[in-house]
């Protein structure tokens, strides 16, 4: 049997992955509101950053809402008290959620499976009381942080159009990086780790500051998820550090297929179609999903995208 | 003492090392030597601590007591990706290769330990895993085993003998100085055995080595040195035609009856009373 692609087809497609992804997210817009893809954009970022984690290195986190919320609050700080440049936000957002995970990873990197995710599930309620209770008076506690943003030259991240071009060029470029790191001898050892990280200690690697890079590449890139979503709304509440929220970013690796970048942006899409259409014609919609994640833990452990790539993508050399 | 050996002394040396799980004591003051260029074999039954004893050397499991020197360096608190550096190389007594990944994946980070300028800073980060000087390394690597038809093959998919080899491929790629050969043919086919034997001599003599092995038949006419232990203990080293006529390694094979398929596999046993 052979699939619908043979390799040099699938590999002639990869070659134009980027323009394709822009392409689609572009149809989406113009299927759904350029807001709603805006929002779908920023969100697959984020499913990316911790696609990163769980599925190359194999450590589940309940808590990633607090390394999003880390960059939600750095943007909106910046944008407040530094510059109101969006970049300079932006900026902010990735270092700051750069430095938390750097700070934090001496704790998280040298556990695995429950003791992992319930380590960054405890930080993040840290973060959320402070946010919420201890840092109230930075942070506008329950109420939040209305925020403006400058142009710079003719762009305008109120601009509607212009936010959803800034995030679809972010999400190309998070998108390339991604899959620059996964392919790379660095992916082999993260997928190594997941798979026996005794084992990669005795190929000569020093696992800890593997896992650490991993950790603090997937903290920046949520933090700066986190801050697209600032210049996105221009206001920031204890919502976008949220425990109960960390849900959602696990709901969409899993759908999509943990272990792949496109699959974390079908996920990201999908789990974000779900949660914004589904409300409108079910009432608790969300036990749905509960079906729909346990129908891909039992069935589809692939997800969407390794599902995708079974049935059409192209068999290795077959007999013997 | 120490520092003035390095280059004259042993390649690996281990004073006194002990292996402790609690109050079990699983190796017991093992003082051993290895000489470079030497191929050295260790039999012994079933849970004499011979896994154990490359565990203390690699560094997987700590010592209770003792120490371990490599060329003359102690390493004995050296984490083990450390001693790896120094040239110390495993394989392991249940195969352990990574299942999900290509074959050729296997032997990436292995070629890129041995030539860092393979894939360096962000070409180790960001540079394609299967770029050509990386991915014909680990080719040749795979060559090496006579593997490299089955380079795109999920490693899963391999047989046990094969992974086997894979290992072994993996534990040359990192250019060892010391190969440590936990139990390389348990679970092999005679053909297989075979296959391996012949790798083992073709690699003898460039790189010192170490071999555990529950049955004597395959190490006989490949090792200089042979030593025997016994919970936990080494209880007798020299030449294996000595070693096999000690009477205390008699008493423990043909005494206990533990080792008698070690035995009869030499067809020694006619001297048994
Ligand atoms: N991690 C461990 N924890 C507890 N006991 C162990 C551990 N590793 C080995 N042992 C025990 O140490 C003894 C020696 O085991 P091992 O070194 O594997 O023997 P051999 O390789 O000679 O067959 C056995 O009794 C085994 O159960
Ligand atoms: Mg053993």
């Amino acid at each position: 049997m052979t699939g619908f692609l043979n390799s040099t087809a699938a590999a002639r497609l990869r070659r134009f992955d980027l323009p394709i992804l822009a392409t689609l997210f572009l149809l989406l817009a113009w299927a759904i509101s350029i807001q709603r893809a805006t929002d779908f954009i920023i969100f697959c970022v984020f499913v990316l950053a911790y696609d990163l984690l769980y599925g190359h290195m194999g450590r589940l986190s309940f808590g990633h809402m607090l390394y999003l919320g880390t960059g939600a609050y750095a943007a909106a700080l910046t944008a407040e008290h530094v510059s109101a440049n969006p970049f300079v936000a932006l900026l902010a957002a990735l270092l700051a959620g750069g430095v938390v995970g750097l700070i934090l990873s001496p704790i998280t990197v040298r556990t695995t499976g429950a003791c992992f995710a319930l380590i960054n599930l405890a930080l993040n309620q840290v973060g959320y009381f402070l946010v919420l209770v201890a840092l109230a008076r930075w942070t506008g506690g329950e109420d939040g942080l209305a925020v403006t943003f400058s142009k710079v030259g003719p762009f305008d991240v109120g601009d509607k159009v212009m936010m959803f071009a800034l995030a679809l060029a972010c999400l190309v470029g998070v998108v390339w990086l991604m899959r620059r790191l996964t392919d790379s001898p660095f992916g082999i050892l993260l997928r190594s780790i997941k798979q026996n990280e005794s084992r990669v200690r005795f190929l000569g690697y020093d696992v800890v500051r593997a896992k650490t890079l991993a950790f603090v590449l997937s903290t920046s890139l949520s933090a700066f998820a986190g801050g697209l979503s600032i210049l996105n709304y221009a206001y920031v509440t204890p919502s976008f550090i949220d425990t109960g929220r960390n849900v959602e970013v696990i709901f969409a690796s899993l759908i999509g297929g943990a272990g792949s970048v496109y699959g974390a942006v079908a996920g990201g899409v999908a789990y974000m179609l779900i949660s914004n259409f589904l409300p409108n014609y079910v009432q608790r919609w969300e036990m749905f999903l509960g079906f729909a994640l346990l129908l891909l833990i039992f069935k589809f452990r692939a997800g969407i995208w390794g599902s995708l790539v079974a049935r059409f993508g192209p068999r290795r050399a077959e007999g013997t | 003492m120490g520092v003035a050996l390095r280059g004259a002394g042993p390649i690996l040396e281990t004073r006194g090392a002990t292996a402790r799980f609690g109050a079990f004591t699983a190796v017991d003051g093992a003082s051993y030597r290895l000489e470079e260029g030497e191929t050295a074999g260790i039999i012994g039954p079933n849970g004499a601590g011979k896994s154990t004893f490359f565990n203390l050397i690699t560094g997987l499991v700590l010592p209770a007591a003792g120490s371990i020197h490599l060329a003359g360096a102690d390493v004995t608190r050296l984490p083990p990706h450390r001693r790896v550096k120094s040239g110390l190389v495993r394989t392991f007594q249940l195969v352990s290769v990574f299942d999900a990944l290509p074959v050729l994946d296997n032997l990436t980070l292995a070629v890129i330990h041995a030539d860092p300028s393979l894939a360096s800073g962000p070409g180790f980060l960001l540079g394609s895993s299967r770029r050509g000087g990386l991915e014909e390394a680990g080719v040749a690597a795979l060559d090496r085993v006579g593997l490299s038809a089955k380079a795109n093959w999920l490693t899963s998919e391999l047989s046990y003998g094969d992974k086997r080899k894979l290992e072994i491929g993996i534990a040359l790629a990192l250019r060892p100085r010391v190969l440590l050969l936990d139990e390389p043919f348990a679970g092999l086919s005679d053909h297989e055995i075979a296959e391996v034997l012949r790798l083992v001599k073709a690699i003898q003599g460039s790189l010192s080595m170490v071999i555990i092995e529950h049955k004597i038949s395959h190490l006989l006419d490949m090792v200089s040195r042979l030593s025997v232990m016994h919970e936990g203990k080494i209880i007798a080293e020299g030449k294996p035609a000595t070693v096999l006529e000690d009477p205390t390694v008699r008493r423990v094979y043909w005494g206990g009856g533990q080792g008698r398929g070690l035995v009869e596999a030499r067809g020694t046993r006619k001297a048994e009373a």
